[in-house]
């Protein structure tokens, strides 16, 4: 059963996707720990620990396309998600550092400390063990969005409007976590992290072991969202997308499809989250920011809306581009980055994968210009009236 | 500045007819002023000021406005006045001029807030008499301010010639003050807290509330106890206005920031995240004007703000325009789109003016006419704010009228409510659709102007209204200029209310989650637009 | 597609992969781990200065400065007859990127030594990969304290160079009894406050006399704040507000001020976090006499500040440019840097850590400024109140230098720490009590 619901979105595009997540994982490893140093084919832990970061927003990436792409919920909050599955492992990390601290309380992080807090608040309970912190990842955003999208779908807030709410959630947790008296950390956020599952989260070997963690959850989340699509289920999922109300005059039960995807991607986005944390070494509310939430939204459109491998692809190619144009041109790059936005809108309405569909059908054996990207939106149903 | 230079003329006759005598026997204590630092000028001051002549006004008033100079070549203090690359020196008691000196050959007495209390106290004792009556009302509020037990006899001679009926109220709370201050007999404390509970505002709650638990006889505490239980009570209705008023003051910045964006984003359907930077590129521009005036036409800096919003309006408009031709009108019917062609743009706009401007601040200082605040009874209003109010509203009813009541604003429903049919009729919508989209961009622009007196003109600006404008146009309503009216002034006030409760930081999360909140109940905004088009 | 293959395609090698991920797998490796290559004559020094951003403000004449100061070094000679290059990055004020620039100065670039972060979050984010991967980091901003690490040097003010002085000023001169600490909720004001609470305690101050309040980020309607302060000081006892109120939210704070007409005569306004650089937004004229606390004003009247005031305005080619605090940190930091290389004969991290405590080298306020073995420094204080010009005038200077204390005396549980990298104690936070070193040393 659960082998077929995977096998059945398996079609080529998903066996390249695999394929080439399955050669990053055994390539990467190889070329950093074996490869001996100096070797041009040696990858250093710098650009392992960049990689395994490019994927946890590819993971978002694609969280955010299950609902965006294929049910039309246009969230701009989903950084919110990504950053409630941070806290969760960053507070795991935290309580790992034990009496490391500058302080060297044994029980309470250097911020309460100097703070003046005398002892642990209740929600920091059971972060010390990562079982907690692993179910936490995936029950917090999981249940926060269940909440949301409850009241939200019931109420049939849909398009801007749902899409508003989701940036006015985000904004709000962002302001919560900025105080202090929220106890946890404040603006500063969580840092300093020392071990995770008692390895030392700096050596070179719990670096590789996030990212082929960061890998394996992204394979995961990639089959499990492409089942999802290709199922029964999948298909009431895009009928929504294209026209909520025919869906629901047809008696299906709109509103559970929705929050169903809906919370399935926010776990999706909190995963993403909890293995972003460890590599990049900081939590912080700027992660709430919806400037974040847009940037994801960004990078999905990019990489064309309404493919999984899309998502994947624009995240890691955004950011990528982000990383080197800081470093190459860092006077210049915003100009870069805003121009890479508006000419990808002008010209690849459908994203790169879009390209890649149009490029395809123009050979002479494409099976025409219906097929170019069975699953990508049509625009002009789902885009008529805001999201 | 004028007032002063009146005054200083004033004084110069005032030296010419008095006594030289007594101008001698300030001159030492003028001569000392020049040395000692900071406490040594304090220490001359004071005695100035106690010698109570009026003589040493002008002195005082050089001192104050940084004036004062020493002679380094004999120490000899003098007025300074800038000429050209050097200092026209005056005598400041005579007003002889003494020639000039190079920059160097002179040294500033400086002056630090200590100094500029006692100055204010100082001239407040010494111009009561002034034949100004703005003048004396000003040192009336300073001796009221300062409380000097030394000015009492001026006081009482002052009111016993004063007229003007407002100025001897200002004059009898002054006296009522030292008074209290110094302690005085149980009758002379009585009136002094009837005067001030008739004054009734903080100062006189602060000085009543500390006679309440002083020493006084226990008829003048219970007097001023009384005092003190109605100052309060009038003070806290006076507080509900205040903060209807901020409420009020923050709701019309808000609709200022959204109105733009209800046309881009609520007429047209345009998700426009470029649209804080066209309110930045309305404060810049806002700079520029400062700029070229305060260069080529100093007389009407005044004037600069003004002159900006037409400015402002065409500029961010012009853009509009371009971003309109350029980009968005091959995005129409695919609004995600432009969500993503407007970020870009934004970043590229924040970086452009980054590049262009510096990433610093910039400063738009306020014409005289927006500087300062006002009372109205209890309630402090401050012109800057009411100003904008008032603005925020003018532009609100313009463009409502543009939209209802011109050729082109029918031209614009007719084209947001069906394309194909207005094109059909003959109306050219591409050029229809830039001018909306430059009308909403140049109304950012306007927005600009005003924002840039109240906050940072920075390449930052405009991000930091930009969530907040969506908010009210989808608390409001999309499509429905009515509703961003109200739900800017709704979430302003409700902003204001919650402050002083909550705080700053848990005020604005309870507002944004009443909008989540709200938007269930009413998924479609305040004014829902109704009809088929909403569901497709 | 052709313009994003050029703009992307340093790495693209002519072979046009079949799939997007594969092809950018490659180029992410290549252009990461590939260009590598650091030229043997020059010493490189990373910058490390948001560009962009809500900080770019803020940051990007520091990044400026230290472009000057490497180039006059360079003219000088530079450094260990090589010259220095300064690498420049954008960490986009983007807290998670700082870390990132800062390995990727140390790994790929492998400078010397980097300049740079702002806030503190930008240091705590970059803390750990500068300990692990044992670079140089000097921290040019005033700060909270409660910190030292091995790999960095503080050369902003503590909490006890900058904000007790300017209570004490407050408390002696303006006979302050009441007090107002204003400040943006993070843990710069959080710290400083509670550190001048329990300060001004132990002076007296009763509860009631001390309102504390917090606003976010960018808070920029200040209405009902500004009319609460003018509440409270109306109480008969003189009040004073300490502003730590953070970059963006000055501007607003102060127009609102100078708005309801708080003067500074009244109740004065003393900020640790606002330069020349800020009121350069401003109209200072109904400023006039509210006050800063900080190590340097641009007014400081020394033929060494009227140098370097100089040579700014040359190399900016703007005659109204302004210097601030900061930028003389990285003054001194530089100089430091320079002089502890040349003792140390070596750029290599270990001997420069050893060499730099005791370095001296002047500042710009006429004295001089020493690296103690806490990796903070020595430096004068000064209270300057706010001219019409949008300068400070100085109306009080320490008589000495005050040696920066990185573990506040005036909280409970840093009391008994003290740092000290100097062999053989080398820790950041020895317990003088229990004799340990907290985990920090070596």
């Amino acid at each position: 059963m659960l082998t077929r619901f995977f096998l059945m979105g398996l079609d080529r595009k998903a066996g390249l996707v695999l394929t080439v997540l399955a050669l990053l994982a055994v390539l990467v490893p190889v070329m950093t720990l074996i490869v001996p140093e100096g070797s041009p084919w040696h990858v250093s832990i710098f650009t392992v620990s960049l990689l395994g970061k490019y994927l946890c927003f590819a993971l978002l990436a694609l969280a955010l396309d299950l609902v965006w792409g294929y049910v039309g919920i246009l969230s701009l909050g989903h950084a919110a998600f990504f950053a409630l599955g941070g806290y969760a492992m960053g507070m795991y990390l935290m309580r790992q550092i034990g009496p490391r601290g500058v302080y060297g309380n044994p029980i309470l992080p250097d911020f309460m400390v100097f703070l003046n807090w005398k002892e642990l608040p209740w929600y920091w309970l059971g972060f010390d063990h990562f079982w907690f912190a692993a179910i936490m990842v995936l029950v917090v955003p999981g249940a926060l969005a269940f909440a949301f999208g409850w009241f939200a779908f019931r109420s049939r807030v849909t398009g801007v409007y749902l899409s508003i709410i989701t940036q006015a959630l985000t904004f709000a947790l962002l302001l919560a976590f900025f105080r202090n008296d929220m106890g946890f950390g404040g603006n500063n956020g969580l840092t300093d992290f020392k071990e995770i599952l008692g390895y030392d989260i700096q050596a070179p070997g719990t670096r590789v072991g996030l990212f082929l963690a960061t890998i394996a959850a992204l394979a995961l989340s990639y089959m499990i969202a492409s089942g999802i699509i290709a199922s029964k289920l999948g298909k009431v999922l895009v009928a929504v997308r294209d026209t909520e109300s025919r869906v629901r005059f047809l008696g299906y039960n709109t509103e559970s499809y929705k929050l169903f995807a809906w919370t399935l991607s926010a776990c999706m986005a909190g995963v993403a989250g909890a293995l972003y944390v460890p590599q990049v070494g900081i939590i912080n509310p700027s992660e709430f920011a919806p400037a974040s939430s847009i940037e994801a939204v960004i990078w999905v459109a990019v990489g064309g809306r309404g493919t999984l491998a899309g998502a994947i692809l624009g995240a890691v190619l955004v950011n990528f581009g982000k990383s080197y144009f800081t470093g190459a041109l860092p006077e210049f790059w915003l100009f870069a980055l805003g121009g890479l936005f508006v000419l990808v809108t002008l010209f690849l309405p459908k994203g790169l994968l879009g390209l890649w569909a149009q490029l395809t059908a123009r050979l002479p054996n494409a099976k025409g210009p219906n097929a170019k990207g069975k699953n990508a939106p049509n625009g002009n149903t789902a885009d008529q009236k805001g999201m | 500045m004028r007032r002063a230079l009146r005054w200083l003329m004033a004084a110069c006759v005032a030296i010419a007819t008095t006594s030289a005598a007594l101008a001698a026997d300030l001159r030492p204590l003028v001569q000392t002023m020049g040395s000692g630092g900071y406490s040594g000028t304090e220490k001359a001051l004071n005695q100035l000021s106690d010698a109570g002549d009026p003589a040493a006004v002008p002195v005082i008033e050089a001192l104050q406005a940084g004036d004062l100079y020493v002679r380094k070549a004999d120490g000899l203090v003098v007025i300074a006045r800038k000429v050209g690359a050097g200092y026209a020196l005056t005598d400041p008691l005579s007003g002889a001029a003494l020639g000039e000196a190079a920059a160097g050959a002179i040294d500033r007495i400086k002056v630090n807030n200590a100094m500029r209390r006692a100055i204010s106290a100082a001239l407040g004792a010494l111009t009561l008499m002034s034949p100004d009556p703005a003048v004396r009302r000003s040192a009336a509020d300073a001796v009221f301010k300062s409380r000097d037990a030394n000015a009492l006899d001026a006081l009482n001679t002052a009111l016993a010639k004063e007229k003007d009926e407002r100025i001897r109220r200002a004059m009898e709370q002054a006296r009522a003050a030292v008074i209290l201050t110094a302690g005085a007999s149980d009758a002379d404390t009585q009136a002094a807290v009837a005067t001030l509970a008739g004054r009734g505002d903080r100062d006189a709650l602060a000085l009543l509330s500390m006679i309440a638990a002083s020493g006084a006889s226990d008829t003048a505490k219970t007097a001023a106890a009384a005092a003190v239980a109605t100052v309060e009570q009038k003070l806290m209705f006076w507080g509900a206005l205040q903060n209807l008023w901020y409420g009020l003051s923050l709701g019309s910045v808000l609709l200022l920031a959204a109105i733009g964006l209800a046309v881009t984003f609520g007429v047209m359907g345009v998700i426009n995240m470029a649209h804080g930077e066209m309110v930045m590129i309305g404060a810049y521009t806002t700079f520029l004007v400062q700029q070229g005036l305060r260069t080529y036409a100093p007389g009407l800096t005044d004037l600069s703000v003004l002159l900006a919003l037409p400015a402002a309006f065409l500029v961010s408009g012009g853009v509009g325009v371009i971003i309109e031709r350029s980009v968005i009108r091959w995005l129409y019917g695919r609004p995600l789109e432009t969500l993503l062609a407007t970020w870009g743009l934004s970043l590229v706009l924040q970086q452009a003016v980054r590049s262009l401007f510096g990433p610093t601040n910039r400063e738009v200082s306020a014409p005289s006419w927006m500087s300062g605040a006002f009372e109205l009874g209890g309630l402090t209003i401050t012109y800057g704010r009411l100003w904008i109010v008032v603005f925020a509203f003018a532009v609100f009813a313009a463009l409502l009228v543009a939209l209802k009541r011109t050729w082109f604003g029918l031209s614009i429903r007719a084209v947001t409510q069906n394309r194909p049919m207005a094109n059909a009729m003959g109306i050219r919508t591409a050029r229809v659709d830039a001018l909306t989209f430059g009308l909403g961009s140049g109304i950012a622009g306007l927005a600009g102007v005003a924002l840039s007196q109240i906050d940072n003109v920075s390449p930052n600006l405009g991000q930091s209204y930009i969530i907040d404008s969506f908010m009210v146009v989808v608390f409001g309503g999309v499509g429905n200029l009515w509703g961003t009216l109200v739900g800017a002034l709704a979430l302003g006030s409700l902003n204001k209310f919650l402050e002083p409760y909550a705080g700053a930081v848990l005020g604005k999360i309870l507002v944004l989650i009443f909008i989540i909140l709200f938007i269930q109940r009413r998924p479609r905004g305040l004014f829902a637009l109704k009809g088929r088009a909403v569901e497709a | 597609m052709r313009t994003i293959q050029q703009t992307m395609g340093r790495g693209m090698t002519g072979r046009v992969a079949t799939f997007g991920i594969s092809t950018l797998a490659g180029l992410a490796m290549g252009a990461l781990a590939g260009s590598a290559q650091a030229a043997d004559d020059t010493i490189k020094v990373g910058i490390l200065h948001s560009l962009s951003g809500t900080m770019a403000i803020s940051e990007t004449t520091l990044k400026d400065v230290m472009l000057m100061l490497i180039d006059e070094q360079n003219k000088k000679g530079g450094v260990l007859g090589k010259k220095l290059e300064a690498v420049v990055v954008d960490p986009a004020s983007n807290w998670p990127l700082f870390a990132e620039k800062a390995r990727e100065l140390l790994t790929k670039d492998k400078v010397a030594a980097v300049f740079g972060c702002w806030t503190s979050v930008s240091r705590k984010s970059v803390l750990p990969v500068f300990e692990e991967l044992n670079g140089l980091l000097f921290y040019p901003v005033q700060y909270e304290g409660e910190e030292s690490s091995r790999n960095v040097f503080y050369t902003g003010a503590a909490p006890n160079q900058q904000a007790i002085p300017a209570v004490d000023y407050l408390m002696s001169k303006e006979k302050v009894q009441r007090w107002v600490l204003a400040g943006t909720d993070y843990v710069y004001p959080r710290t400083t406050n509670k550190i001048l609470e329990a300060y001004l305690k132990g002076k007296g101050v009763k509860d009631e006399d001390i309102k504390i309040n917090y606003t976010p980020f960018g808070h920029s309607d200040w209405q009902s704040i500004v009319a609460d302060i003018k509440k409270f000081g109306s109480a008969g006892k003189k009040t004073a507000v300490v502003s730590t109120i953070n970059g963006d939210a000055n501007v607003p704070f102060y127009k609102e001020l100078g708005n309801q007409g708080v003067k500074a005569q009244d109740i004065p306004v003393v900020a640790f976090s606002v330069g020349e650089e800020e009121l350069a937004g401003i109209d200072t004229k109904p400023l006039l006499g509210h006050l800063a606390a900080w190590n340097y004003f641009q007014s400081v009247d020394t033929p060494i500040n009227a140098e370097f005031i100089k040579s700014w305005k040359a190399f900016t080619k703007n005659d109204k440019r302004v210097t601030n605090d900061p930028m003389e940190a990285h003054y001194i930091g530089f100089n430091m840097w320079v002089k502890a290389v040349e003792a140390a004969g070596t750029v290599a991290p270990d001997a420069v850590i050893d060499s730099m405590i005791g370095v001296a080298v002047p500042n710009l306020t006429g004295g001089y400024s020493a690296m103690l073995p806490n990796h903070h420094i020595t430096k004068p204080v000064l209270i300057g109140e706010v001219q019409e010009n949008g300068q400070f005038e100085t109306v009080s200077k320490t008589p000495g230098l005050v040696p920066g204390d990185e573990w506040s005396d005036f909280l409970p549980d840093s009391k008994d720490l003290i740092s000290d990298w100097r062999k053989p104690l080398s820790c950041g936070n020895f317990n003088v009590k229990t004799g340990k070193c907290g985990g920090k040393g070596t």
